[in-house]
């Protein structure tokens, strides 16, 4: 999806950024670092404005060299955004964020909207965040992710060829690896 | 640019890119729930999408 939308991004005036939650990563996966990792993306497309530099030198005096908070990474990525053309930001797995950090990044994502209306937000996960999403964007687009048939056939198809041990397959036993699994997959698939 | 966060993501997405079975998950960007998000139709209300299934599904990618 985010390399479908870079295709269309440099015909169509569009940036996009991208964070991947990871259940391994999630003590550093804080709402001050996933912000600042959005904010640095789009800041390489638009350039570093005067708040972020502005910030870096302030910064400088501070213990550990840094003194940054979530609300002004906030303001910095609202600034940026509203210098860019259209923005998309894409967050997958919000499900493996640290519960304790989830309220703030969705938070974040308000505020930027409520600054930028054209923004797109595409977000990810499993379904018990659902209502976590919807209490901050209640008008949130919803929609259910499951195998389609075609996608599963398409990919058997693609792992068959790469078989490790042709000798052993026939064109039967193919046959019946597809079946057996795309029936496994009826109850789940719409 | 690191003084603004340590994590790169853009890492991670040339592995997802690198590995991912093409084609797969194309049938969202079709539908009409995708077209209307993308669209910026319904402004500030509509700006987000949210995907949600199983684990394995592929939400992320297939590979």
């Amino acid at each position: 999806m985010i390399d479908k939308l870079c295709d269309q991004a440099k015909k169509d005036d569009i940036v996009v950024a991208c964070l991947y939650y990871d259940f391994l990563a999630r003590q550093e996966q804080t709402a001050i670092n996933v912000i600042g990792a959005i904010l640095k993306q789009l800041a390489g497309r638009a350039g570093i404005s005067k708040d972020v530099r502005d910030a870096f030198q302030d910064g400088k005096g501070d213990v550990g060299g840094r003194g940054l908070r979530l609300a002004d990474l906030t303001r910095m990525l609202r600034t940026t955004i509203a210098s860019l053309p259209q923005v998309f930001i894409c967050i997958d797995a919000l499900d493996e964020c640290l519960p304790k950090h989830l309220p703030e990044v969705l938070g974040s994502l308000r505020d930027i909207i409520r600054e930028s209306p054209t923004t797109r937000i595409f977000l990810t996960g499993r379904s018990h965040v659902t209502e976590d999403i919807q209490r901050y964007f209640p008008m949130a687009a919803v929609t259910h992710i499951s195998p389609k048939p075609d996608d599963i056939r398409n990919y058997l198809d693609m792992r068959l060829e790469r078989d490790t041990k042709p000798q052993a397959m026939n064109g039967r036993l193919r046959a019946d690896i597809v079946r057996i699994i795309l029936e496994g997959l009826s109850d789940t698939c719409v | 640019m690191r003084w603004l966060s340590p994590l790169e993501p853009g890492k991670r997405h040339q592995g997802v890119r690198t590995d991912r079975f093409a084609g797969v998950g194309d049938w969202l960007l079709e539908t009409e729930v995708f077209r209307e998000w993308k669209g910026n139709q319904g402004g500030a209300d509509k700006a987000v999408m949210f995907c949600y299934g199983n684990p394995g599904v592929g939400k992320t990618y297939l590979r």
